[in-house]
């Protein structure tokens, strides 16, 4: 090919200026296959190639059916869902109908290649914790994002061997509470704990262990990032829970929210900020969203309202 | 004040093997006070009042001493023991030896701790700082190899170390630590 030719071809690939007026308007018509000027009207290309999808969707039901992609790769399944399923239609690929007589056996067809798509123990196992973490994760109303991470971190986990001599559902559950402390919305070890059926105790050590063999360097937990969550629980304003905010700043910045718990000291400061908004909720119903006790919450009320100034209008507990 | 003088040594854990054998409800009826169940620990319990030392004993010989403040107690324990035994008119060694295997102290650094920030210069694979399950920062030391617990409050706890040159050194290496990055 000699130098002009290839010159040529690459003007051809991608035309993006008039070669007449120079305007870089141009307007691909797909019905008359032309590419067309906008400025001047010069057609600039014949029979030009269409390159989006031979048919129109008009729906999500339409797009689902045509599409020729299956679904994105994803971590939240063993094989990455890049295995092909026997699709649960009983039709055939022209889109007929099968045969009653065949229906059996396709239902075990599709049950035997669902069996085999796990190949080997190790995988099992995989397969059965994406499952465990799919069910925990909805259960926590946990967005998709935060699943995968989950998942990415017991994959790893699984490679670096840490699964053995664990229960699965334990390690599952320290990957979910370090998938939500890495995405910035942590659940509190209470709320993973309710879920499952091991302990508080459990997911946080895991949690510990898995966080150093894989160095995940995971930031300690603010309790700002707890203020959105308990808020909405608590159905507090916005003003609210900006107010929340304030406090957790400025106790930050004078060194009191170091050593505690940060679910405590987010409960006082919400505590605090229902008080000066005048939208008050007990200290009980602000412990109970927290997972904390009302004494907790007392003592970090106290302590931010005297060292931080607040003036809060004294009110007795009933 | 040196930084040695400033160390409170709360806790030593030593071990030591006293015969090849021992047989436990014997030594049960001969010490007075002793608490041996073998349905709930396989081992007996002998608290001395002084020193005010526990004493674990098992039927392998192995005697475990715990609670002693410093290496002088744990020796007079051990052979309080040995001397009661033999009174009892139970085989022992005489002059078993002693292993240190464990001494836990306390340390005041003196000055409030901002422990989020010390986890962040220290580096976040170095420490492990959870206020959801614990108020202390843990940090692993690699040399000496002992672990130090943080707290807010600016006393460290010093676990792990078979010696108490390593305590010192320890907290020295701690404190040089947190001067550098100008947390204390």
């Amino acid at each position: 090919m000699t130098e002009t030719e290839k010159k040529k071809k690459e003007n051809i690939d991608e035309i993006t200026r008039c070669p007449e007026c120079s305007s870089t308007q141009l307007v691909r018509d797909y019905e008359r296959g032309e590419l067309i000027c906008n400025n001047c009207g010069i057609v600039i290309d014949e029979s030009y190639i269409d390159q989006g999808p031979e048919w129109r969707a008009f729906d999500s039901e339409q797009n689902e059916s045509r599409a020729r992609a299956g679904s994105p790769m994803t971590f939240t399944i063993h094989d990455k869902g890049l295995s092909t399923d026997i699709s649960w239609k009983n039709k055939d690929s022209y889109g007929k109908s099968i045969p009653t007589r065949n229906r059996a056996q396709l239902y075990r067809l599709r049950k035997w290649q669902k069996r085999i798509k796990v190949s080997n123990a190790a995988e099992r196992n995989l397969s059965q914790a994406l499952q465990e973490l799919e069910r925990m994760a909805s259960n926590l109303s946990i967005p998709n994002d935060v699943r995968e991470t989950a998942a990415v971190i017991y994959r790893k986990a699984v490679k670096q061997n840490m699964i053995r001599g664990r229960s699965i559902e334990g390690v599952v559950a320290g990957a979910i509470y370090a998938a939500c402390r890495i995405t910035n919305v942590p659940r509190t070890l209470d709320e993973i704990a309710a879920v499952t059926r091991v302990k508080k105790k459990e997911i946080g050590r895991t949690y510990r262990i898995m966080s150093r063999y894989l160095k995940l360097n995971i930031m300690p937990s603010k309790p700002e990032d707890y203020v959105n969550r308990f808020c909405s629980k608590l159905k507090l304003s916005m003003d609210a829970r900006k107010k929340a905010s304030e406090i957790l700043k400025m106790a930050e910045d004078s060194d009191l929210t170091s050593g505690k718990g940060p679910t405590g000291v987010a409960a006082a400061a919400i505590y605090i900020a229902s008080l000066l908004t005048e939208e008050r909720r007990t200290q009980r119903a602000v412990a109970e969203v927290a997972g904390v006790t009302e004494v907790t919450i007392r003592n970090r009320y106290k302590e931010l309202t005297e060292k931080l100034d607040l003036k809060v209008e004294q009110e007795l507990e009933a | 004040m040196s930084e040695r003088e400033k160390i409170n040594i709360e806790n030593i854990v030593a071990s030591t093997s006293l015969a090849e054998h021992l047989d436990l409800s014997r030594i049960a009826l001969a010490l007075d006070g002793s608490e041996y169940e073998p349905e709930q620990f396989p081992g007996l319990i002998y608290r001395l009042q002084e020193p005010k030392t526990a004493v674990l004993i098992f039927r392998s010989g192995k005697v475990n001493c715990t609670g002693a403040k410093n290496l002088a107690n744990v020796k007079l324990t051990i052979e309080t023991i040995i001397q009661k035994l033999k009174k009892a008119g139970i085989e022992v060694y005489d002059t078993p030896e002693i292993v240190v295997q464990n001494i836990v102290a306390v340390y005041d650094l003196e000055a409030d701790l901002n422990l989020t920030d010390i986890a962040m210069s220290l580096g976040l694979e170095n420490v492990e700082y959870e206020p959801e399950q614990f108020p202390g920062l843990v940090y692993r030391v690699e040399e000496p190899k002992v672990v130090l617990l943080l707290f807010g409050s600016g006393k460290v706890v010093c676990t792990g170390a078979k010696e108490e040159s390593e305590i010192e050194q320890a907290v020295i290496k701690v404190k040089k630590e947190l001067q550098k990055v100008g947390l204390i």
